[in-house]
């Protein structure tokens, strides 16, 4: 494939440490991600002292709401679900080299079609009409992305595009859907019918919106860092993505890998919808997904794709998410805080090897012209 | 006549943001950084531009502010992804998700509002009525009635294609994208070439979000971007550096914008009508990696491996 040009060498592949191998790896890993917090504890201490109240206080509120007691903790994983599945599955396409940015639509084509198949396909045994609705989810998911990989592959049509466009074109028909031929006539605005109960996780701990869900999630997370770093398919998705070229010598299948790798990725994300579905909100209604596909593509490249990073960078997003929502409740400092830190994470993460090059060029420079 | 009329000029509307972005986005793309993150510095543009207007009460000087500001923004975030070496698509889709998050943000903790801000006192960029082109029935939509900012973006078209074929600033993004070693034997200075393509960038893509804030409306809404600058973002890949082409391409993303507001409900469900320039994008986007000899652009993703 010599269309593949992606990141050439020195200049452009940038999400890499360099020294990050021999014994020293994990030290400078911990020291990295020292780094990346710090930074946002300043940002997060800055913004909350520019609104006018005690940084340090409000903060302590907002983790107390987020992990302060069991039912908190509960609440706060709750929320949290659906984007592990999704940055599972964007992870496992970032690291066959696929680009697949499109999480959000491929959420809404999942919701969607678990919230019909659980409405309109009968009241039935509990266990089969959830296997239904998230089989229903993961297959609207992985039929969009692996449409979009098989363009990739065989036609060298950019992924990164295609994925983006394809989410305003879901996002649009999902709507059009759910207001139009599919409206749930007993409603004012745009949402689709109930689902049935049978298609609804049952919470297990009663009043924190934590349900049964949360085995399923666990055995996909298991599922996909099994899939991308243990088995012999995900071994070959990951040379395809690290050199296709090489890939190819080795008489990998190129093609077929990013389109599989795709349909994976698809059909987590699709599944993180049905997850949205059957259990919080029990309806698809247009605006379900609120960005959890951009969150999820955040928090994989924070997370450089692995499995492992990328679940531990999801559940400490999703306490900055509880937290952001307490220090709203006893502050003015709007819950949107948690995105700009995040974001300021990614940066931090990113240019840090970058700016401790600065710094030592600079060491370096003030005490050479002392010297002389 | 009179649809066609309408037609054309709200064509000519549409075309203005996605035509500024597109050309802030193209000399990004002579340097080879991609600047994905239209969409964001859109956004902020748009938000910057009413926060100016209502602090200054005046529309000139909220343009001229904003677009520094821009390009203060540009011009560091081109230090980051140059000198610290952060991936510019890594730092593009931060942008983006952080470009809509601030701006929210911000527009609850300074003016206390949710989701829609719009106030009497935020200035309107002026229109130019051509005094006789006016009255003529077609020619009249599309060439008289615009804000400053649609004909602005019409003279950087030709400013930009002569700079493209006349001027050394224009070679030197050329070759910092193409051969940094060989600009930088030359004497140039490739760091510097590619802060500047962003700063450009940025203070453009003020001007697209201001064209939709203070422009078309007079009212700053959460997302009001909605996905424009990604419109503008295919208009770059498809044109692969080609001036007019890209002006072309802007025109017609435009056209397919205008399309979806004029078309009745009763033919066809307004999503569908809103999906078209999307549609026509992706579409495109199939076709042009099918006819391209030497393949479809490709945006430069990072690499994943530690």
């Amino acid at each position: 494939m010599s269309t593949s040009t992606t990141a050439g060498p020195g200049r452009r592949g940038i999400l890499r440490r360099s020294g990050a191998r021999g014994p020293g790896r994990a030290t400078t890993r911990l020291a990295s991600a020292g780094f990346t917090l710090i930074v946002g504890l300043a940002m997060a201490v800055l913004l909350i002292q520019m609104q006018g109240f005690e940084p340090f206080s409000t903060l302590a509120a907002g983790v107390q709401y987020a992990v302060g007691d069991p039912t908190s903790i509960a609440r706060t994983i709750a929320w949290g679900l659906p984007l592990y599945v999704a940055a599972i599955g964007v992870a496992i396409a970032f690291r066959s080299g696929m680009f697949n940015i499109g999480a959000e639509g491929q959420i809404y084509a999942g919701a969607m079609a678990s919230a019909l198949a659980g409405a309109y396909l009968g009241p039935m045994f509990t266990g089969a009409h959830l296997a239904l609705c998230i089989l229903a989810a993961a297959a609207a998911g992985a039929g969009l992305a692996g449409a979009l990989g098989w363009l990739r592959a065989a036609w060298g049509v950019d992924e990164v595009l295609s994925t983006l466009l394809s989410n305003y074109i879901v996002i649009l028909f999902c709507a059009y859907l759910a207001t139009g031929p599919l409206r749930d006539p007993s409603r004012q605005s745009g949402t689709t019918r109930e689902v049935v109960d049978t298609a609804r996780f049952a919470e297990i701990l009663p009043r924190t919106g934590l349900t049964g869900v949360v085995f399923l999630v666990v055995a996909l997370c298991a599922l996909g860092w099994w899939l991308s770093e243990k088995s012999v398919i995900g071994y070959r998705w990951r040379m395809t993505g690290e050199s296709p070229a090489f890939a190819d010598a080795a008489g990998i299948d190129v093609k077929g890998s990013r389109i599989a790798s795709m349909v994976a990725s698809g059909a987590l994300c699709g599944i993180a919808g049905a997850v949205l579905v059957t259990a919080s909100q029990g309806r698809f209604w247009t605006e379900i997904g609120s960005g959890i596909g951009w969150d999820a593509v955040l928090v994989a490249l924070i997370g450089r794709a692995r499995p492992v990073a990328t679940l531990v960078w999801v559940t400490i997003y999703c306490v900055m998410r509880a937290a952001a929502r307490g220090v709203e409740q006893v502050s003015t400092v709007p819950s949107e805080l948690s995105l700009i830190l995040i974001s300021a994470i990614i940066i931090a993460a990113a240019a840090r090897a970058g700016v401790f090059g600065q710094f030592a060029a600079f060491r370096h420079r003030f005490l050479r012209t002392k010297g002389r | 006549m009179e649809w066609l009329d309408a037609f054309l000029a709200s064509g000519i509307r549409f075309t203005t943001p996605i035509l500024l972005a597109a050309l802030g986005c193209l000399a990004t793309s002579w340097t080879k950084d991609l600047n994905v993150g239209l969409e964001g510095a859109m956004l902020f543009g748009a938000f910057f531009g009413v926060v100016m207007g209502l602090t200054t009460g005046s529309g000139l000087a909220a343009v001229l502010l904003t677009v520094l500001l821009g390009m203060v923004a540009g011009a560091s975030f081109g230090y980051v992804i140059t000198v610290l070496r952060v991936n510019v698509f890594v730092a593009g889709i931060v942008l983006n998700v952080f470009g809509s998050g601030a701006t929210v943000y911000l527009l609850r903790s300074l003016f206390g509002v949710k989701g829609t801000l719009s106030d009497d006192r935020i200035p309107t960029i002026g229109k130019i009525t051509i005094p006789v082109v006016n009255d003529i029935p077609i020619v009249g939509g599309v060439l008289s009635g615009h804000t400053v900012l649609t004909y602005l973006s019409w003279v950087l078209v030709v400013l930009t294609l002569l700079a493209a074929r006349h001027t050394v600033l224009v070679r030197h993004m050329k070759a910092a994208g193409e051969h940094p070693a060989a600009l930088a034997t030359a004497g140039g200075n490739v760091t510097r070439v590619r802060i500047l393509a962003q700063a450009w960038c940025f203070g453009l893509c003020a001007l697209a979000g201001m064209q939709l804030s203070m422009g078309q409306l007079s009212m700053f809404t959460e997302g009001m971007t909605s996905g424009l600058g990604f419109v503008a973002l295919a208009a770059v890949i498809f044109s692969r550096g080609r001036v007019l082409l890209l002006a072309l391409m802007s025109l017609g993303f435009g056209l397919s914008s205008s399309v979806a507001v004029q078309i009745n409900e009763e033919i066809m469900p307004p999503q569908f009508a809103q999906m078209i320039p999307y549609v026509v994008a992706l579409v495109g986007l199939v076709v042009l990696a099918r006819t391209s000899r030497d393949g479809a652009a490709r945006i430069a993703t990072p690499a994943m491996e530690s």
